[in-house]
């Protein structure tokens, strides 16, 4: 009796701190629309399908492609690429993962009857086959520099309970080797998962995670103050000013792989005039949008790139802020009052838009905005010349952190989003994409960017950040590809 | 009209014509431009002053000015609601007029359609039509209008029932008056009454309705203010600029509060026994 | 009696359609939802195959018929964007849209029928001026605004009540008290106006002058009485609630069918707007046709014919 009257005592003594936490919440923007790592592959929800799954590789800290799955791999010719894997991985039920469930995962995400939205960034792996008792074999179309930082996006999934219980479970009930399990989801509310016990990578910090879906921005922050919810992301530059006083939360921003860009095009209305796109580019004051819009999150850029991409250059010069420039050029073109048309959608910060309208008001071209909803905007948009308007503003990321991902759909002739047509560009870009070596692609891309340069098809506005916010316990860096991995995550009161 | 002009109607009715005043001469009363961006100037709270200028109540996320925003607001309040008001209460009335009139298959017919528009979700039907032919002025005018008409249509037929059996329409139609001067001279005026009643409540109804859809992204585009989308925009900053989401706010209250206000005397005075009051 | 109302079911039934219909092509001729799913990079000929995959490149009067053989055989199809059953989606948030509807009915009868009552039978007193502009003002208040302010007051600033989500029995307080504002205005006026027109009535005047106390002529007789149009004006109310959910959702992130429908919308998400516009129409028409019978039914003195 004693005996317990002191432990009670000793464990009153103890600081609360000291308890590791048990659950940990997440506030998301929004709920998860498909727990299926194959299907959908927006923010919320691989936020948390990518905590259940294991993927082939993935990358660390810095950045760099470092394996998971596999334990390595090798090129053995340009197109094939062979891949080591571990043999102690087991999916949540117990089973083993073998090279039949890696071979499996990928031709179930490249099989067109699959319908996986995700499809088009996996297209260039032509087949996949189990080569050995733990080795996967790849073969691509052609040499493909990117298969690698594709793959970081593949999560791998147990073949026999996908085959058992078929798509549409698999989607409510996902299975995958993960370090958390799915428990529980309420659509549109919530999603509840417990940690795996012996997971083979190591401890886990938290027993149970609960990724909480609440769309407005001010009650995420307010359950972050009450301690409601340990961890949200999505916060916008004014957002985090009106936390950074608060001493019991940490703002955690990061830049990110994305770009905040300006599209003009070149192939139709007045802005098919290069004169025109150049004083454009000389009237945005990019150093007040980053400081007034953004409050200091961003990060300049001179390219339409980010430093976070392969193949971004600094030495390709951006054009400087020069507005008499500008309304020299203009007038040298005899556009004085020409109007501009401006598309856009609720989906893009609208403030830019019209700080844009604005900045290129002040040198004498009137700009239009147009707002339609996102997929009618995404239809002009990626139609004729005639039709994708003058500008509009994007915020491009391709997830991949490679300069293929972002100026070849975007300013290569023949893509939907590119209204340009210029042969060395093509030339430049075509052959970025097939040769593997990293110095040789760097020179393509450095030669692509002073074209871009020169014909201005679009503007560099700036890097953009994530910013998440935490409770100050909370501890864990957050990288520019915006993965979120609970397991890298810790509590230290 | 047996109305008496007690001192709360006439408060009531000059805060109304202060409003029509204020949305109609915006351009003279707004000294700065609701349009015109300061990123400098973002957010700052009223009784805020430069050298150039001052912000009584205050600037938006973009630096405008919030209460030439305001003024430029009630233009759109007031002009959807009127818009949309007439569109139904014309549309809804010649519906009624002629179903209470000829009866048989138009009546049939229009009774028919009345319960189906009726039963249409209106502010889903709303939302839909706007998110897909593309939000504006004009769509929300017509959404507004066409899903409102039935309300006016059943009075309308009802009062015109009623109407027509008076004698004096009979000795019209026999002295060989054509439908349509029957329906126009003699008929409308004594409908008029409960019609202007309908259309005063619909009148507050369709301000908040505007209100609600600008709100929800769906109405006035931005960069045209609308006290919808104005609070809208402020909700993000709801603690540190509650000026965005509290003068608009008051402002869409006492211009609805006045409408509805108005629209109970309105009642009392053209129908002494109503029981309104 | 029963023709009547046969041929107001069967009446229904073609609006319905009607609705569904005119849903159907408007969502459509604007677009499909692939360019919204596939990701940044896609080109043209992977939007088209996706595109194909997923069904919307077949000519509309051909999804059309597809659509409607699908529910004819109660199959209300997959969404699109969470791949998952629409019947199951929409059914999971629909408990949460009635649960609102029902905290701000009780709202809205709880204190408009009593306020009306009062402002009736004490009518001309300062009591009466009070409740009516309490009334008034809950008839002009935009839903957004006072649902913002309420989440300021009671959620931020005292901190009383959770300021979003659907956690708890406390979460569904505000919201309950934003969406029945308006309504509880209809109710009290109805209430108010069919209370002083019994009060009017010969047998009242009767009833007193026998002797019969105002409080007791009105429990046992007014009331009974009265309740007859405000029966059938609850009814018809449904509806206005489940339209003003939309905005009370939106606020404060009630994961109820009226978020999922602006999210369907926005992501063109067609069967499951077409879902929820089905079971919102039959839930209007549904309760037009309950206050035409609880009309017809209750008073047997009101005629048929309009």
């Amino acid at each position: 009796m004693r005996l317990l009257v002191l432990l009670f005592l000793v464990s009153m003594a103890v600081p609360a701190g000291a308890q590791p936490k048990e659950a940990l919440t997440v506030d998301m923007p929004g709920d998860v629309a498909t727990m299926d790592p194959h299907l959908q592959w927006d923010t919320e929800s691989y936020t948390v399908y990518r905590n259940i799954f294991d993927n082939l590789v993935t990358r660390d800290g810095g950045g760099k492609i470092v394996p998971q799955v596999a334990t390595g791999w090798r090129y053995s010719d340009e197109t094939t690429i062979v891949f080591d894997l571990r043999t102690d991985i087991r999916f949540q039920d117990g089973s083993k993962l073998t090279p039949d469930d890696v071979a499996f995962s990928i031709r179930r995400i490249i099989n067109p009857a699959f319908k996986s939205p995700q499809l088009s960034q996996f297209d260039q792996i032509t087949s996949a086959d189990v080569t050995g008792p733990a080795q996967v074999t790849l073969h691509t179309k052609t040499a493909y520099p990117v298969l690698m930082a594709q793959l970081v996006k593949l999560s791998i999934v147990p073949k026999a309970y996908v085959e058992k219980v078929g798509d549409q479970k698999f989607n409510q009930e996902p299975l995958g080797s993960g370090p958390y399990r799915l428990r529980t989801w309420q659509r549109g509310v919530q999603s509840v998962l417990d940690s795996v016990d012996n997971y083979w990578r190591g401890k886990l910090p938290f027993r149970t995670v609960t990724f909480r879906a609440v769309p407005d921005g001010p009650t995420r922050i307010a359950d972050l103050r009450t301690g409601r919810a340990d961890i949200t992301r999505g916060l916008s530059p004014d957002d985090a000013e009106s936390v950074k006083a608060d001493k019991s939360l940490r703002l955690l921003p990061v830049a990110t792989e994305r770009v905040a860009y300006l599209f003009i095009n070149t192939l139709a209305t007045p802005t098919r005039d290069k004169r025109i796109r150049q004083a454009i580019a000389m009237a945005i004051d990019r150093d007040t949008i980053m400081a007034s819009l953004q409050q200091g999150y961003a990060r300049p850029v001179n390219i339409v790139l980010t430093p976070a991409n392969f193949g971004y250059v600094a030495d390709v010069p951006g054009w400087p802020y020069d507005p008499d420039g500008a309304r020299a050029l203009i007038k040298e073109a005899g556009a004085e009052g020409a109007v501009l048309s401006f598309i856009t959608s609720p989906s893009y910060d609208r403030r830019l838009n019209e700080a844009v309208q604005q900045m290129l008001g002040d040198v004498g071209l009137k700009v239009d905005i147009s707002v339609t909803d996102q997929p009618t905007f995404l239809r002009r948009r990626q139609g004729t010349p005639e039709d994708a308007g003058s500008l509009s503003q994007g915020r491009w990321s391709c997830a991949c952190q490679d300069a293929d991902g972002v100026i070849f759909p975007l300013f290569r002739s023949g893509s939907i989003w590119s209204k340009m047509n210029n042969p060395a560009f093509d030339v430049e870009v075509d052959a970025a994409r097939i040769v593997l070596d990293p110095a040789t692609r760097l020179e393509h891309y450095r030669r692509a960017f002073q074209v871009l340069r020169e014909e201005v098809p679009g503007i560099g506005l700036f890097q953009d950040y994530a910013i998440y916010l935490a409770r100050k316990e909370l501890k864990w860096t957050p990288t520019a590809n915006e993965a979120f991995f609970i397991m890298d995550m810790q509590w230290q009161p | 009209m047996s109305g008496k002009l007690s001192p709360g109607i006439i408060v009531i009715l000059t805060l109304l014509a202060a409003f029509i005043l204020a949305a109609a001469g915006a351009d003279l009363l707004a000294h700065n431009d609701p349009l015109r961006q300061s990123l400098l100037m973002r957010l700052r709270p009223p009784g805020t002053f430069t050298a150039t200028t001052s912000y009584p109540l205050g600037t938006d996320d973009l630096g405008r000015d919030l209460l030439a925003r305001i003024l430029y607001g009630a233009r759109a309040s007031l002009m959807v609601a009127t818009l949309s008001v007439s569109v139904s209460l014309v549309v809804g009335t010649v519906v009624g007029l002629l179903a209470g009139w000829f009866r048989g298959w138009i009546e049939i017919v229009s009774m028919r359609l009345v319960d189906s528009v009726l039963s249409i979700p209106a502010i889903l039907l709303a939302i839909l039509t706007v998110a897909v032919l593309g939000p504006g002025f004009l769509t929300l005018v017509l959404v507004l209008g066409l899903t409102r008409w039935p309300r006016y249509t059943r009075v309308a037929y009802a009062q015109t029932l009623q109407v027509v059996t008076l004698p004096y329409i009979r000795a019209a139609e026999m002295a060989g008056c054509g439908p349509v001067r029957i329906l126009l001279r003699h008929v409308l005026p004594n409908i008029a009454g409960p019609l202007i009643v309908v259309a005063t409540s619909e009148f507050g109804l369709m301000i908040l309705f505007e209100a609600g859809l600008s709100f929800l992204g769906l109405g006035v585009q931005p960069p045209y203010p609308s006290w919808g989308s104005i609070m809208a925009a402020g909700r993000q900053y709801v603690q540190r600029a509650w000026w965005l989401t509290v003068f608009p706010g008051v402002a869409l209250f006492v211009l609805v509060l006045c409408v509805n206000l108005f629209g109970d005397w309105l009642r009392d005075s053209l129908d002494p026994r109503s029981l309104s009051r | 009696m029963i023709r009547h109302f046969a041929g107001r079911v069967g009446q229904a039934i073609v609006a319905t359609s009607g609705v569904l219909t005119i849903v159907f092509f408007i969502m459509r001729l604007s677009g499909d939802p692939t360019l919204l799913l596939v990701p940044e990079g896609a080109s043209a000929q992977q939007i088209a195959e996706l595109r194909h995959a997923l069904g919307f490149d077949r000519p509309l009067l051909v999804q059309y018929v597809a659509y409607l053989s699908d529910l004819a055989h109660l199959d209300l199809g997959q969404s699109v964007v969470q791949r998952a059953s629409v019947a199951g989606i929409v059914a999971e948030r629909i408990p949460y849209t009635m649960m609102l509807a029902a905290g701000a009915l009780l709202v809205a009868l709880g204190i408009g029928i009593p306020a009306g009552i009062v402002m009736a039978v004490w009518r001309g007193s300062i009591m009466e001026r009070a409740l009516a502009g309490f009334v008034l003002t809950g008839q002009s208040l935009p839903t957004f605004w006072s649902g913002i302010l309420l989440i300021l007051l009671f959620g931020v600033a005292l901190g009383w009540l959770p300021s979003s989500g659907a956690d708890s029995l406390q979460s569904l307080v505000m919201p309950s008290i934003a969406l029945g504002a308006l309504t509880m205005s209809t109710f009290a006026r109805m209430t108010r106006i069919a209370v002083l027109d019994e009060l009017s009535r010969d047998y009242v005047m009767a009833a007193r002058a026998r002797g019969l106390s105002l409080r007791t002529a009105v429990l046992r007789h007014v009331l009974r009485n009265a309740s007859i149009p405000v029966v059938t004006i609850a009814a018809l109310e449904v509806g206005n609630l489940l339209a003003g959910a939309v905005i009370v959702e939106t606020v404060f992130a009630w994961p109820g069918i009226g978020q999922l429908a602006i999210q369907s919308i926005a992501a063109r998400d067609f069967l499951v707007v077409q879902a929820i516009v089905l079971f919102v129409s039959t839930v209007y028409i549904g309760m037009n046709l309950l206050a035409d019978i609880a009309y017809a039914v209750i008073d047997p003195r009101i005629r048929l014919e309009r």
